[in-house]
């Protein structure tokens, strides 16, 4: 009997790791990980990299365009101002003329002044089709445009809860660099840059039905602005496009709207830019740079990797007038002919460029963890200022200022590599999971190569500098070694895309496949050892039901409608099965009053779920809102608040009284007993106390005692009743502190909608035949109530699958300062409390007490066994849908948003209700 | 036991139905649905989704008389109990039918605002049209019928099946019916209770369905029995 009970307790450590491993696997392959470095580029840093040996100064000398009154940072700057104007959810066709796509639409060729610019003879204007990575929501993007990076879902070492970015980026290089910025509308840009600007007009973007607030209040500061001299970088972000794509979609009579206001916006600003372009004029030298953060679907949806929405574009001009001189090799540019005859020409960019590239043209120094290279178009549309006026000598000066430019970009990317060999070196050296050493040598090979290609062509530009007419032998060796870097940017991007955005499926695949091998074992777990009752007892009415229940739980995760209200169905599937069991006690006429207050129970935590929900709906994105359930009574009613402060007192003391009624029931059974009443004394204090320090360190003292009472005297005790309630009652008090005011009366709802279960457990059993001679069978149907007892009890506690659902105001109960691990049990504690470390200690309480016969006893441990085991495969089946749901929906626009935090939040369950299983049935069995 | 039943279809039974008759019946309480449907739709211009309480109301009162007027025909002991008295208690059951409705929807997760009150309540009345009107015609307070017919699912008979089947079509096509609710669709009948309405209208149906066929069944395999 011992090693039969010792395998029992080794198969829950089994499971345990077998999921853990799963689950592991699982997300290496899912949940794509960066790690953030804390490290800063400076100035200085410069002087490290190979690129020092050209000689810039005498090179600036000579070309006569001497910027040696400005303090050169990494590169020279070549524009003194830039205006940033972000269109939210910019598609490619609304800017690209209607030409370059297959079909003209309605919402095409709107924004017409930027397409008369950019195709303009002469200009100095151009469209890009711009790419960006997923995931395309917003505030990633602003991440990815900022840093120069590729944001992931987890991106390591993101400060506790706020959304500020703490990586080095851009914004923070123009401050270091004394740069001065002015930003407007959206404000994510203030959550995550918080005091970098020098001026900002933030308006709230989580209206998604508001359409015109962000616009507006950018139109209002940004033409004053423009006239003003005391900011370097402008930054405007609209909001309107976004908003009217999520509300209407594209195709809509609001979104054109929105696109003919943004082209007069668009062409005010331009013609200020003119107004003011000459000589010593307040943008002589400035760039504007009008973008979307990322594209749409038509029906206006972003965040996931299809080509509608990670299409967007970006338009740049200059206020210098000048051709173009990028050579065609590095031209990357798609021309369509209108109809007119006019060649319209796009270039291509990705955003991943942005931060470098704009770093490049201010001058100052690359964000340290930018993968990015300088675009050469962008770059040339800025940088070809010093070298104008060498145009004018002809076609033999055209050829020497194209080489000129050459010398410069490539003087640039040598700057621009060595910053980012340095970054992925430092990134492989002390992220976690880094890059494999095959990758890390190919990369380094390439680089070496490049390198070593520069020290030689390096010297033939020292060579040649003094005599200035360019041979096409300069030409082609600049080509070469240009070509070298692009090279070597490509791979490297090429690795971190491999590493940062796409899933293994593979991987993921393995892990699923674990899993549910897991899952039949479990399941095989359960009936084993069970060959006293027959299957076909096991496919009754109540197993059906059960396994129908735990099918239709599974499968509603396929959609993100169900994940949203996934309280409200565990709470209809809850109240299902109560109607079930109060059909059935009215048929065998006993326990009615258990099954009404069932459904009493099962009502009340609707209500508490529904005020979950409009909680979730004020900061969801995917929620708009939420039925109003209130009875028209007003929030701030004396009666109410009265009854609010004294139900928690009134529950605290009924519960009291319970604890009171089940251990006085229990004679003689010493440190239980001790431990149950000092909890009582503890939840006096709980409710209200101070020093909730205490309560901690009393709790865990009582788990000690009872850890050590099982150990030294395991013979004695027979009842589990009283135990269960000793650990439950020495749990329950830190949970229902951690749970603030509705903690005392959601645990005394647990604990009435527990009784009533573990009442009815029976009653659709023939109760006559085998109730009272055979010991009673495992009921299936008792442990699904339980188990979505729990999960309504997670919900109904004012959670949800949403890390903003996460109460981080409950780890600093009683502390102050913040230690991860010690706040990480605490949050921990207060989300799982009631879902999973309660549900799981109390379920032995499920076992009804009839029989205390010894024979019984042995029977009793091996059904608590199988009902461990039982709520273990329940669980474990809802996450393996959970996972099956995300790998089929990993390309879902809600993955990031919906289903992956879902998947958090259910794999840290599983793991813990697996854990605690393990402890309960060493305690227990 | 089996003397009781037995006994039963000699005494209590009043009216014996074939599943002709039962057919009729449905036909004629299908035909009344209808009706109410289309007196919604031209007369008062408005349907399910564009008023949903005004058309449940409509549909409710349309459809009650014609069911208690049929059913009461089939009650228990026609001696002893009156048709008038049939008719009577069946409104009583309307009432506490609708009770019992409301409840289980509100526990289920119904809304239960202000403004989804009167939505509630006349969709409580259809279902109590649908589930409980039929029996308390029927069997009146005869609390062992009831139970032996819904609780025990015992039914004798062709009227038993009539009560029992359909009213269950109801009750599960009602519960199906608010799968698609919490979808996001943003479709007008997603609201509460359309498309619970045309859940239970459709399990409904779907019960009288099933129990004609069981009816045929049963009565050929009797007749099999016989031979």
């Amino acid at each position: 009997m011992e090693t039969y009970l010792k395998n029992k307790k080794l198969t829950a450590l089994g499971f345990l790791l077998i999921h853990a491993i799963a689950i592991l696997i699982f997300t290496r392959g899912f949940l794509l990980t960066r790690t953030e470095l804390p490290f800063h580029s400076t100035c200085s840093d410069v002087s490290l990299s190979p690129c020092l040996a050209s000689p810039r100064s005498n090179h600036d000398s000579s070309s006569g365009q001497s910027n040696q009154t400005q303090p050169k940072c990494w590169t020279k700057p070549v524009v003194d101002r830039v205006i940033i104007i972000v269109l939210d959810a910019l598609r490619i066709d609304f800017v690209a003329p209607s030409a370059f796509f297959p079909e003209p639409k309605p919402w095409m060729d709107k924004l017409t002044i930027l397409q008369k610019l950019a195709f303009a003879n002469e200009s100095s204007a151009k469209i890009f089709k711009a790419f960006a990575d997923p995931p395309t929501t917003s505030l990633q993007r602003l991440k990815g445009l900022t840093t120069g990076g590729l944001p992931t879902f987890i991106d390591v070492g993101n400060s506790f809860g706020a959304p500020a970015i703490v990586e080095d980026n851009f914004i923070n290089q123009l401050v270091l660099n004394g740069k001065r910025l002015v930003m407007m509308g959206d404000d994510t840009w203030t959550q995550l840059f918080p005091n970098q600007f020098q001026k900002s007009y933030p308006f709230p973007s989580f209206n998604v039905k508001d359409l015109d607030t962000v616009d507006n209040g950018c139109i209002e500061h940004l033409f004053p602005t423009l006239f003003k001299d005391d900011w370097d970088v402008l930054i405007a972000h609209f909001l309107g496009v976004d908003h009217a794509g999520h509300i209407f979609g594209v195709d809509s009579s609001p979104m054109i709207n929105k696109l003919e206001q943004y082209n007069s916006v668009l062409e005010k600003v331009i013609n200020i830019l003119e107004s003011q372009a000459g000589p010593g004029g307040l943008h002589e030298n400035t760039m504007l740079i009008v973008m979307g953060d990322h594209g749409q679907t038509l029906n206006g949806d972003h965040g996931g990797g299809t080509a509608e929405e990670v299409e967007t574009t970006m338009f740049a001009m200059s206020t210098k007038k000048h051709t173009t001189l990028v050579p065609p090799e590095f031209d990357t540019s798609s021309c369509k002919q209108n109809k007119d005859g006019n060649q319209m020409c796009i270039s291509y960019i990705e955003q991943l460029d942005f931060a470098a590239t704009l770093s490049a043209l201010l001058g100052i120094s690359f964000p340290f963890g930018s993968i990015g290279h300088v675009n050469p178009e962008l770059y040339a549309l800025g940088s070809s200022s010093w070298n104008l006026d060498k145009s004018d000598l002809g076609n033999s000066g055209t050829q020497s200022a194209a080489n000129e430019w050459m010398k410069h970009y490539v003087d640039v990317l040598c700057v621009n590599a060595w910053q980012v060999k340095r970054y992925i070196d430092v990134y492989s050296n002390s992220s976690v999971v880094g890059f494999s050493s095959d990758d890390m040598s190919r990369i380094s090979d390439l680089y070496s190569a490049a390198e070593q290609n520069w020290s030689n062509s390096v010297k033939h530009i020292l060579m040649d500098r003094n005599g200035d007419d360019g041979s096409t032998d300069i030409s082609a060796l600049l080509k070469e070694q240009i070509a070298e870097y692009l090279n070597f940017f490509s791979s490297v991007v090429e690795l971190a895309r491999s590493k940062w955005t796409e899933f293994n499926l593979n991987l993921m695949i393995t892990g699923f496949g674990i899993l549910v091998i897991s899952l039949i074992l479990q399941f095989l777990a359960v009936f084993h050892g069970d060959n006293s009752y027959a299957v076909g007892s096991w496919l009754s009415t109540g197993a059906a039901f059960t396994l129908f229940i735990v099918t239709i739980r599974a499968c509603s995760f396929l959609s993100n409608s169900y994940i949203l209200e996934e309280g409200k169905v565990a709470n209809f599937l809850l109240a299902t099965t109560g109607l079930i069991k109060l059909r059935y006690s009215v048929m065998r006429k006993t326990m009615r009053k258990e099954a009404f207050m069932f459904l009493a129970m099962v009502f009340v935590l609707r209500v508490s779920i529904d005020i979950g929900l409009t909680k979730q709906a004020a900061t969801s994105q995917f929620m708009s809102s939420s039925p109003s359930w209130m009875l028209g009574i007003a929030p701030d009613h004396p009666a109410l608040t009265y009854a609010i402060e004294i139900a928690p007192i009134l529950s605290v003391l009924i519960l009291i009284c319970v604890l009171y009624v089940a251990i006085a029931k229990a004679p003689n059974e010493g440190v239980w007993k001790y431990v149950t009443v000092s909890s009582m004394l503890l939840q006096v204090t709980g409710g209200r106390n101070r020093i909730p320090q205490t309560v901690y360190v009393i709790g865990l003292v009582q788990l000690c005692l009872l850890a050590s009472a099982r150990m030294f005297c395991t013979e004695k005790d027979k009842n589990w009743a009283i135990r269960t309630v000793a650990l439950v009652s020495a749990c329950s008090s830190p949970v229902i502190l951690l749970s603030g005011k509705q903690g005392s009366m959601l645990a005394l709802v647990y604990l009435v909608a527990g009784y009533c279960i573990m009442r009815l457990e029976g009653v659709e059993r023939r109760t006559k035949s085998d109730g009272q001679s055979k010991f009673s069978k495992l009921n299936p149907l008792c442990v699904v109530q339980w188990s979505l007892l729990s999960i309504c009890m997670f919900f109904a506690s004012g959670h949800w699958c949403a890390f903003d659902g996460l109460r981080y105001g409950a780890a600093f109960v009683g502390f102050d300062e913040f230690v991860l691990i010690r706040q990480a049990i605490l949050l921990t504690i207060e989300t799982f409390g009631f879902s999973i470390i309660l549900s799981v200690f109390g379920l032995p309480l499920l076992i009804p007490v009839h029989s205390q016969t010894p024979q019984a006893h042995g029977e009793k441990r091996h059904q608590l066994f199988q009902m461990y085991m039982l709520f273990g495969v329940i669980s474990a089946t809802t996450v393996t849908a959970t996972i099956l749901c995300v790998t089929i929906q990993r390309r879902h626009l809600m993955v990031w948003g919906l289903f992956a935090p879902k998947f958090v939040f259910d794999v840290v369950g599983l793991i813990l209700t697996d854990l605690l299983i393990c402890l309960a049935s060493a305690y227990y069995l | 036991m089996k003397e009781a039943k037995k006994k039963k279809p000699e005494t209590s039974i009043g009216v014996s139905i074939s599943a002709l008759g039962a057919f009729s019946v449905y036909l004629i309480t299908g035909l009344f649905l209808a009706v109410g449907f289309w007196v919604v739709r031209d007369k008062y211009s408005v349907d399910l989704i564009s008023d949903p309480s005004l058309t449940l109301r409509l549909l409710w009162i349309i459809e009650f008389p014609i069911v208690v007027i049929i059913y009461s025909l089939f009650r228990r002991n026609p001696e002893k109990c009156s048709y008038f008295r049939a008719v009577g208690r069946s409104i009583l059951g309307l009432i506490s039918g609708a009770l019992i409705n409301a409840l289980g929807a509100v526990s289920l997760g119904a809304p239960i605002g202000m403004q989804s009150l009167p939505k509630t309540i006349h969709w409580s009345f259809l279902m109590s049209v649908f589930t409980v009107v039929p029996a308390t015609a029927v069997f009146g307070a005869s609390w062992a019928d009831w139970h032996r017919v819904f609780a025990s699912l015992k039914p004798t008979g062709n009227i038993e099946y009539m009560i029992l089947i359909p009213a269950y079509g109801a009750t599960i096509g009602g519960w199906f019916g608010a799968w698609p609710m919490p979808l996001d669709w943003e479709r007008p009948w997603q609201e509460w209770p359309i498309c619970v309405c045309y859940g239970a209208i459709g399990g409904y149906i779907v019960g009288q369905m099933v129990s004609l066929s069981l009816m045929i069944l049963l009565r050929k395999h009797k007749s099999l029995k016989l031979a």
